[in-house]
């Protein structure tokens, strides 16, 4: 295994019941790129992620995280996980769930991660007292306040409006200029244009995998969503 | 009003109860099952009190009044000698202890009083009542059978009463008050531990708890020490009251009372989270509630003696944490025993157990990763 990679999954198999939630996939994830998991609701971008943080033991295969093989506890202090719901303590400020967050993390810079998702005027707001979107921002600065070296985001801005849209994005982007590897999951085709590569999944499977541009290239569409049809028709 | 809309909200509420077996399980069997343990421990008859007599008496009527007392069907009678009867009494095993004097045929005969003395164990008021009671009856029936039913005047009765524990004064509220004082607050810690678990399970942040390098161990601890500070709080609240505003008898240390109420807490504390596993909502959560406090009400000895109980349901009794709390405290409160007293450092021990137990249930349904 090469020690460039953050992440390496290989042929790994996991099911629930008769839904095979991934379906002998393999990927890998180059440091320092903001690669994004692209795929339709069920089709296995949830699961991956949680076998990539080890919170779900792989019937075959093997996961590979930060040079660890998954699961593994010791890591998980360099990995940052935002969760498809944002999983907050709603009786407490806002200021206390990101220091809760660095507490168990080893520490962080609270009020930097506050100042990253703009909610510095709102720190001492208890979380019921909140509107969605800045409930999502505040779970993202939960997710970064350790500074970690793999960032993991599962549909990060559901919820968020453009000009925040954007906002995050460069802050992704300069997270990843400071090399933090970001994985973000996600239905929505635009956002897509923004991550450095590329994967896209149906029913457990990686689909393909590369840059947008690529991606386009080999299904000979203009759009990734036509790419996403062309290729899962040619898998099917 | 359109009864069809009326209709399309009754019809979605029976449809969720048709997915959810389990509240409908809970619906109809609780009710049941508290009512059946409530005829159990109602409509079984009590339990004879256990008499010692020590019968000493020169003459007849002593016989005479012994063979009354074997007759009640109320008392449980044995002749031990002076020393085991006190010993008896002691441990429990016996709740009172007469002693007929040598000289009691003679003094009757002489037109004297007739002064048996009597020694109550005194920690349970009804037993002492009904003791008291019967001897008077049986005592009665001997005189008037060596009568024979004639018309001498009966000796006067002067039975010279003295208590072990407790005493006269000893009611109701003294028997419960320290048992329920636990009760009170096993089941509050855990109700709220219990609901505040589930929490972290819904609100997704258990999940995120997971993907932190958190141990297992280390969110049971942490869960452990703060609830535990509340508990704390709550103990010595709930025990001033009880002693210094209630005047609820105590012969005990306040220190042993207190760390027996702590053992309950830190139990009820895992117990809490081990069983919100189970519970997929905090609707689910609060249907644990009566299936895990009414048993315990019932059938930990704070209403109904567990020696009362049919012997199955004395095995039920004796799996239940607070049978052993209840005990306890009562022995403390009750008698002043202490840590050197075997019941108390046996009960003691099963509650410490039983803490072990839960929290090693609770960190094991904390699994990292799914199955």
């Amino acid at each position: 295994m090469s020690d460039a990679a953050a992440v390496e999954v290989r042929d790994v198999r996991k099911s629930f019941g008769a839904i095979h939630a991934l379906d002998g996939l393999s990927l890998r994830v180059p440091r320092g790129q903001i690669f994004g998991l692209l795929g339709p609701n069920g089709s296995g971008k949830t699961t991956l992620i949680r076998a990539i943080l080890g919170l779900v033991r792989p019937e075959a295969g093997e996961v590979m995280t930060l040079g660890q093989r998954m699961p593994q506890r010791e890591v998980l202090d360099r990995i940052g996980y935002m969760t498809q719901a944002a999983a907050l303590y709603t009786d407490l400020t806002a200021e206390e769930n990101v220091r809760f967050f660095a507490a168990i993390a080893g520490g962080g810079d609270v009020a930097a991660a506050l100042a990253f998702v703009e909610l510095s005027d709102r720190a001492r707001s208890v979380v019921a007292t909140l509107s969605g979107g800045m409930r999502t921002r505040l779970s993202l600065a939960c997710a970064i306040v350790h500074s970690p070296d793999l960032l993991m985001l599962d549909e990060p801005t559901v919820g968020v409006d453009p000009h925040l849209r954007v906002q995050l994005w460069d802050g992704f982007r300069a997270m990843a200029a400071g090399g933090t590897t970001i994985i973000v999951s996600s239905h929505v085709m635009d956002e897509a244009e923004r991550c450095d590569r590329l994967g896209l999944m149906n029913r457990g499977q990686l689909l393909a995998e590369g840059t947008t541009a690529e991606l386009l290239a080999r299904a000979g569409t203009d759009s990734l969503e036509g790419a996403f049809l062309a290729l899962s028709q040619a898998t099917e | 009003m359109s009864l069809r809309r009326a209709l399309a909200i009754t019809a979605r509420l029976l449809a969720g109860f048709r997915h959810d077996r389990r509240t409908l399980g809970i619906l109809f069997m609780v009710p049941l099952v508290m009512l059946g343990l409530f005829a159990l421990l109602l409509r079984h008859d009590p339990i004879p009190v256990a008499l010692g007599v020590i019968n000493q008496d020169a003459g007849p009527l002593g016989g005479a009044i012994v063979e009354e007392l074997r007759a009640s069907d109320r008392l449980d009678v044995s002749e031990p000698t002076s020393d085991v009867g006190r010993a008896q009494l002691e441990d429990g095993t016996l709740q009172a202890l007469i002693w007929l004097p040598e000289d009691l045929t003679a003094t009757v005969a002489g037109g004297g009083a007739l002064r048996p003395q009597i020694l109550l164990r005194g920690t349970d008021p009804s037993a002492s009542a009904l003791t008291l009671q019967t001897v008077q009856q049986a005592i009665l029936a001997a005189l008037g059978a060596q009568n024979g039913g004639g018309g001498a005047r009966p000796p006067a009765l002067e039975p010279q009463v003295t208590y072990r524990y407790g005493g006269e004064t000893l009611d109701g509220l003294d028997l419960l008050g320290g048992p329920f004082v636990g009760l009170v607050i096993f089941f509050l810690v855990y109700v709220v531990t219990s609901i505040s678990f589930l929490r972290e399970r819904s609100l997704g942040t258990l999940e995120r708890l997971m993907a932190s390098p958190l141990r297992r161990g280390e969110i049971v601890v942490g869960y452990m020490l703060g609830f535990s500070a509340v508990a704390v709080v709550q103990s010595v609240e709930v025990l001033l009251f009880s002693l210094l505003v209630l005047n609820i008898y105590n012969a005990g240390s306040v220190v042993l009372i207190f760390g027996i109420e702590l053992l309950l807490a830190l139990a009820a504390v895992n117990l809490g989270i081990f069983l919100s596993t189970f519970a997929r909502s905090e609707f689910e959560a609060v249907q644990f509630i009566p299936m895990v406090v009414a048993p315990q009400i019932l059938l930990s000895g704070v209403i109904v003696p567990v020696a009362s109980e049919p012997e199955w349901l004395q095995v039920v009794s004796n799996v239940l944490p607070l049978t052993y709390a209840v005990d306890a405290l009562r022995s403390v409160m009750l008698e002043g025993a202490d840590l050197a007293s075997g019941v108390v450092l046996t009960d003691v021990a099963v509650l410490a157990a039983f803490c072990v137990a839960t929290i090693l249930a609770a960190a094991a349904t904390l699994r990292r990763t799914v199955a």
